[in-house]
């Protein structure tokens, strides 16, 4: 659109001062003749200019260094600026014949085989294509000097967004992290149990504490032991049991050479996380959450199982939570090291995690 | 004013409850911890307030108004639901943040006392005043004094209401029996408007009747139903 509106108001300026000069240097024609050559001409050179546009997109024109732009520019231009001179002559000749006088007519008709030679008088053609080539040059340079301005601001604009984006995708890890409906929730049980449990309330909130605590010092790279990792899972459990009473049924089992291996910071904490959010605290009746780990074959293997309502048909993807500690768990142990869940029965998720240990 | 919490945690109602005797006149008769129990208490309850949480197992607080026939005044409790409250777009409704804040639950509680918009009829257990409806992702409550025209589409129906045409999932049959007889008419097949919508009634040429409604469309009352209405307005 403002493309459009450049070239149109571009070369109508053009045509407006050429037939201005022209008209005021006394030519041997009538304005309106000036006027409907130079207009046409302006117009051809529009299309020319439109074509030589789609060409250089075409050809990666933009992309080319100054040395090599240059000479495609001035041989674009002569294409233009030496076929228009021709034109322009014959032009003037035709005006002559159709417009002339029966004595200008019969002149022209004697010169007959001079015209080719008259065609090519040296000067006017020279002048002609010098003076077209020149308007073409100088319309790439417009061209390529408003292109490259506006693909700055683009990548500027990009930039900025990407940056955005990142914020965005930052901001929703640390509110998942963070599990806001969890802590609120949280926060009302001590309400509640202020009154009625001073003692209860005083140790949700001693819980509470260390489990933001460990939440929000965790490093990304951190790894800490098992024994560690499961100490802030139970102060979680016993949050989580608070708000869903009844509800949640634990059952640990933890092999006694498991208890030192190493695992990312969060990691077993975000899945059993899941499992409640996604499972337990989904079922009216609730259900038994099963924590298992062992050492096999000098891997440490953990298994989360939990009830969940039946989904029939496409099982959920796993949250933002899960998919970043997936991650996490093949940078700072490699390929070997695995976390999947198992979706494949309709009212069970089995989370299994396996980390190798080294020596 | 007989109220009734609806929770799944059992602690959270009890703080409701704590909450709630600073105001003798607000009488707790029932709990619930989720839809299923929720929606058999409101139905032998009847409760004229309810205390709702938005995310439980089994369903959400929308999936048990939903289920109800008749919809009490409700103020939900969520702990963390900014964008299930943000569902509901035109009308002012109340919802307390968990914990909650005892200022806010007397504001809200006094809204929930001031008087219901004026009542041309005694009310009546049949009657319904007001809908819970629920269109894609979006949900209102509807005081039906306000519809003006109530249009069949198939097995649902589609409320003239303000500015906007919620879609209702029941057929226009069921609806029609619970619909205060004194301000809704029965037109044609199709359609029900709200007598006091009526800005102009014209005779047509075979006995039935164009009417003009406040701010809608015109409606046709069929032969049938033009004697009934003439006999009606007794005019």
């Amino acid at each position: 659109m403002a493309y459009w509106l450049c070239q149109l108001l571009g070369w109508g300026f053009n045509a407006f001062s050429q037939s201005y000069s022209g008209i005021g240097n006394g030519l041997p024609a009538t304005p309106l003749k000036i006027a409907l050559e130079v207009a046409s001409l302006n117009a051809l050179a529009l299309l020319y200019t439109n074509f030589l546009r789609g060409y250089m997109k075409r050809h990666g024109w933009h992309t080319l260094g100054i040395a090599r732009l240059l000479p495609r520019v001035l041989a674009a231009a002569l294409l233009f600026g030496l076929p228009t001179a021709l034109i322009m002559r014959s032009m003037s000749i035709a005006w002559l014949w159709i417009g002339g006088k029966p004595e200008v007519q019969h002149a022209v008709a004697e010169l007959g085989g001079d015209v080719a030679e008259w065609l090519v008088t040296a000067d006017p053609m020279v002048l002609g294509t010098m003076n077209w080539t020149a308007v073409i040059v100088l319309w790439t340079i417009l061209y390529f000097s408003i292109t490259s301005l506006r693909d700055r601001r683009l990548g500027e604009l990009r930039q900025s967004q990407l940056a955005r984006a990142l914020k965005v995708a930052e901001l929703r890890l640390l509110k998942s992290q963070l599990n806001p409906h969890f802590l609120f929730n949280c926060l009302n049980s001590v309400r509640a149990l202020i009154a009625d449990d001073p003692a209860g309330a005083q140790r949700a909130v001693t819980q509470l504490a260390r489990t933001l605590r460990y939440t929000l010092t965790a490093g990304q790279d951190e790894v800490v032991s098992l024994d560690r990792e499961l100490e802030i899972v139970a102060d979680y459990l016993e949050l989580e049991s608070l708000r869903l009473g009844e509800r949640l049924k634990i059952e640990r089992t933890i092999a006694s050479e498991a208890h030192s291996a190493h695992i990312p910071v969060m990691l077993l904490q975000t899945v059993v996380e899941n499992a409640i959010k996604h499972g337990i605290a989904e079922l009216p009746q609730g259900g038994v959450l099963r924590i298992s780990a062992d050492m096999r074959e000098q891997a440490l293997t953990i298994e989360v199982e939990n009830p969940r309502p039946a989904a029939p048909g496409t099982s959920p993807s796993p949250g933002v939570g899960l998919r970043n500690a997936v991650e996490r768990l093949r940078l700072l142990f490699g390929a070997a090291a695995a976390l999947d869940l198992d979706l494949s029965r309709p009212d069970f998720a089995l989370a299994r995690i396996r980390i190798p240990q080294a020596g | 004013m007989k109220a009734m919490i609806v929770d799944d945690e059992p602690l959270a109602r009890r703080e409701l409850r704590r909450l709630l005797a600073e105001f003798p006149w607000v009488e707790i008769i029932a709990e619930a911890g989720n839809v299923a129990e929720a929606a058999t208490a409101v139905e032998a309850h009847a409760p004229e307030l309810l205390f709702l949480d938005i995310k439980m197992p089994g369903g959400t607080g929308f999936d048990l108004l939903a289920r109800l026939e008749h919809v009490p005044r409700v103020i939900f409790t969520t702990a963390y639901d900014d964008h299930a409250v943000r569902a509901f777009e035109v009308n002012a409704l109340d919802y307390l943040l968990k914990p909650v804040e005892p200022e806010r639950l007397a504001a809200a509680l006094a809204r929930a006392r001031s008087p219901a918009p004026a009542q041309s009829t005694p009310r009546q257990p049949q009657i319904v005043e007001r809908l819970f409806i629920r269109d894609g992702a979006r949900c209102w409550f509807v005081p039906l004094h306000e519809v003006s025209l109530i249009v069949a589409e198939g097995n649902y129906v589609r409320l003239h209401w303000r500015e906007v045409r919620p879609l209702l999932g029941r057929p226009l049959s069921s609806l029609e029996e619970r619909l205060d007889p004194q301000r809704f008419f029965r037109a044609n097949r199709r359609q029900i408007i709200n007598v006091e919508f009526i800005e102009a009634v014209e005779p047509g040429t075979s006995g039935q009747l164009h009417v003009q409604l406040r701010g809608g469309p015109e409606v046709e009352i069929s032969r049938r139903q033009a004697r009934v209405f003439k006999t009606l307005m007794s005019v």
